[in-house]
């Protein structure tokens, strides 16, 4: 965490799906991620997102919680129950403060967390760099 | 021997002691006049007659003031179950120093009579009126024994409880009720010291919740209660529940409503940090000194606004007790180092240094490592804004006598005046002498004294006035609540600094 210098994946080229609805947010990830070297693909939508967690193959989800026509948490859950041999680390990145249910539920399923706001896309990517 | 005899005994013994320590001195006195100054007789009689009047005055006081001290502790009794007296408070018994069983039991005696002093007609009369009154009382009532179990309850409280009244009388009141209080200030605290020292006693809450399995919703109320020792109806404790659900909720719902609007304030700041930090790559060695200066302060402060947006929410949450820490161990170097790292950024816009002096072989300590990352970026950031151009500022960490982990910053700013040290880690308290130069909130010190007490530590400052501030803090070793956490159900998730990775061995050193 307190290296500045962006870490550069090892090759093959990891590959990376943000379900994000924040067009600037998800663009500025894509930006800093795929300078990084990652393959980016971005998702607005969360059925969508859902879908192409669950036929494509990713190193990491970046997973927003508050996207349209699918909540985060219920992508969380299903992606849990329907592909129990999900190959990917689901990141939850979110500015929202969660209740003590969702909280529990994320700590249980997800594979990390951060809070959007409190991390810089260079930061992010360190912090990618450490979990596939 | 019975009580009265041992009363009379340690008087005796009182006086014989007073009276020997008298003779004691005299003899002295006449000892030091004669042989040691020389005097002539007459002025010897003159030093030893008043010596006798002084020390005997003294005596007299100190042997009255013990031996009446029970009778002043007796009558205060009387007088606190006198109609027209209420406000007089019950003697504590346990400060008596001479005959304190004999005044207990006189005292208790005191207070049975007073309960039971009304004619027997009467008395039932009043028993009726009083039971009808508590049975159409509309407020939860719940009255219990000496061993918690509740002996009465009106119509009232089983309805707000949801449980039939048969099922409730009989039952221990903790087992049936599982009341949730915002401190460590509980019924069940204040009842053992109540029984501990006092003979009657009563105290309020506010904001106790209740959890039913039986209702959706968490009750929540004010309470009063009244503890009464040895009452002969066998009642010890009455309680009374007064309902604020409805309240407090709305409380809750406003903040849902902050927590909404942070999330609003967070999106554009999210942004902002990270076009900057795109703009600062990209241009970097292409912007002049001034530019890239200007970038970097834009940097700064965009930092500050996210640190900010997280300190309201949680002091939102600290006033609504919904602060939630969860302890895990950790390395308290790195955390520091981060933390350092990330403040000098801010501090080099203003030519200031953070200098950091690791201390070798710290024990792990047990953190949230979030909510401790802000009360070391608060402190630092106080000593950024509140100390001169091209200074430095001191951060250093250190094992205390008790073992725990000590973490100390130093600036050499122009100090805090002593009327606004006192108020320092209240809410909004700031610097008035600083007011129109320094930019911030009042907030940061009040946020970081909530989150190391939370963490069982304790948060101090020292400052003099044009010589600088120095604030230090606690956080406890991992070794002191190892088996509480291990007890804990998520101890593999590891925090860092602005979020967190499950079982990862970045940050488990």
């Amino acid at each position: 965490m307190d290296e500045s210098t962006p870490q550069q994946p090892a090759a093959p080229t990891k590959r990376i799906l943000c379900i994000e609805d924040e067009h600037f947010i998800s663009e500025l990830y894509a930006h800093s991620l795929g300078k990084a070297g990652y393959d980016v693909k971005v998702v607005f939508d969360g059925l969508e997102g859902f879908n192409e967690a669950k036929t494509n193959a990713y190193d990491i989800i970046l997973l927003d919680l508050m996207i349209p026509s699918m909540l985060g948490i219920d992508i969380l859950k299903r992606l849990r129950a329907e592909v129990p041999d999900l190959r990917a680390k689901i990141i939850i990145t979110t500015n929202l403060e969660q209740t003590k249910e969702h909280r529990k539920q994320i700590e249980d399923q997800a594979d990390g967390y951060v809070i959007k706001a409190e991390i810089t896309p260079r930061q992010l990517v360190d912090f990618l760099s450490h979990v596939a | 021997m019975d009580h009265f005899t041992r009363l009379k005994r340690q008087i005796s013994q009182y006086i014989m002691a007073m009276l020997l320590l008298n003779g004691g001195l005299i003899v002295a006195g006449w000892w030091i006049t004669n042989h040691v100054l020389q005097t002539s007789a007459a002025l010897s009689l003159l030093i030893l007659t008043s010596l006798v009047i002084i020390v005997s005055l003294v005596f007299a006081r100190a042997v009255t003031q013990y031996v009446i001290e029970p009778v002043r502790m007796l009558w205060q009794a009387i007088l606190h179950v006198s109609p027209g007296h209420v406000q007089v408070p019950a003697p504590n018994l346990q400060t008596a120093k001479v005959g304190r069983e004999l005044i207990s039991s006189l005292a208790l005696q005191v207070y049975q009579l007073a309960s039971t002093s009304t004619k027997p007609a009467e008395d039932s009369q009043l028993d009726r009126a009083a039971s009808t009154m508590i049975g159409s009382l509309p407020l939860p009532f719940f009255a219990v024994d000496k061993n918690q179990v509740i002996v009465y309850a009106n119509d009232t409280a089983a309805k707000y409880v949801g449980i039939v009244l048969g099922d409730l009388i009989g039952k221990n009141l903790y087992a049936t009720l599982d009341l949730a209080f915002p401190s460590t200030d509980t019924l069940d605290t204040w009842l053992a010291d109540a029984k501990a020292k006092t003979l009657t006693s009563s105290h309020a809450w506010e904001h106790v919740r209740l959890k039913l399995p039986n209702r959706p919703e968490t009750l929540q109320f004010d309470m009063a209660a009244y503890y009464n020792k040895e009452n002969p109806a066998n009642v010890e404790t009455m309680l009374v529940l007064f309902d604020h659900t409805k309240r407090y909720a709305q409380a809750d719902d406003e903040n849902s409503t902050l927590e909404l609007a942070v999330h609003e304030l967070r999106t554009p700041v999210t942004l902002l940090r990270g076009y900057i930090e795109v703009f600062d790559e990209e241009l970097k060695g292409k912007l002049d000194p001034q530019m890239a200066g200007f970038m970097q302060k834009m940097q700064a402060s965009a930092g500050q606004l996210s640190t900010f947006i997280s300190n309201i929410l949680n002091v939102a949450r600290i006033e609504a007790n919904q602060l939630i820490l969860q302890l895990h161990e950790d390395n308290w170097d790195s955390i520091v180092q981060a933390a350092a790292h990330d403040l000098n950024l801010r501090a080099q816009i203003h030519r200031k240094i953070i200098e950091y002096t690791p201390t070798p072989d710290l024990p792990t300590v047990a953190v949230d490592r979030v909510s401790i990352y802000e009360v070391l970026s608060n402190l630092l950031d106080n000593a950024v804004k509140y100390s001169p151009d091209g200074q430095k500022i001191l951060l250093q960490t250190a094992v205390t006598n008790d073992g725990s982990v000590e973490t100390t910053i130093q600036d050499f700013g122009q100090g805090i005046p002593t009327n606004v040290l006192q108020h320092l880690f209240e809410k909004y308290a700031r610097n008035y002498h600083n007011q129109k130069q320094v930019s911030g909130t009042g907030l940061g010190l009040y946020l970081s004294k909530a989150i190391v007490s939370a963490h069982g530590g304790n948060i101090w400052v020292r400052s003099k006035e044009g010589q600088g501030t120095t604030v230090g803090f606690t956080v406890q070793p991992y070794s002191k609540l190892a088996g509480e956490l291990k007890n804990s159900d998520n101890k593999d998730i590891v925090r860092g600094a602005y979020g967190w990775i499950k079982n990862h061995s970045l940050y488990r050193k």
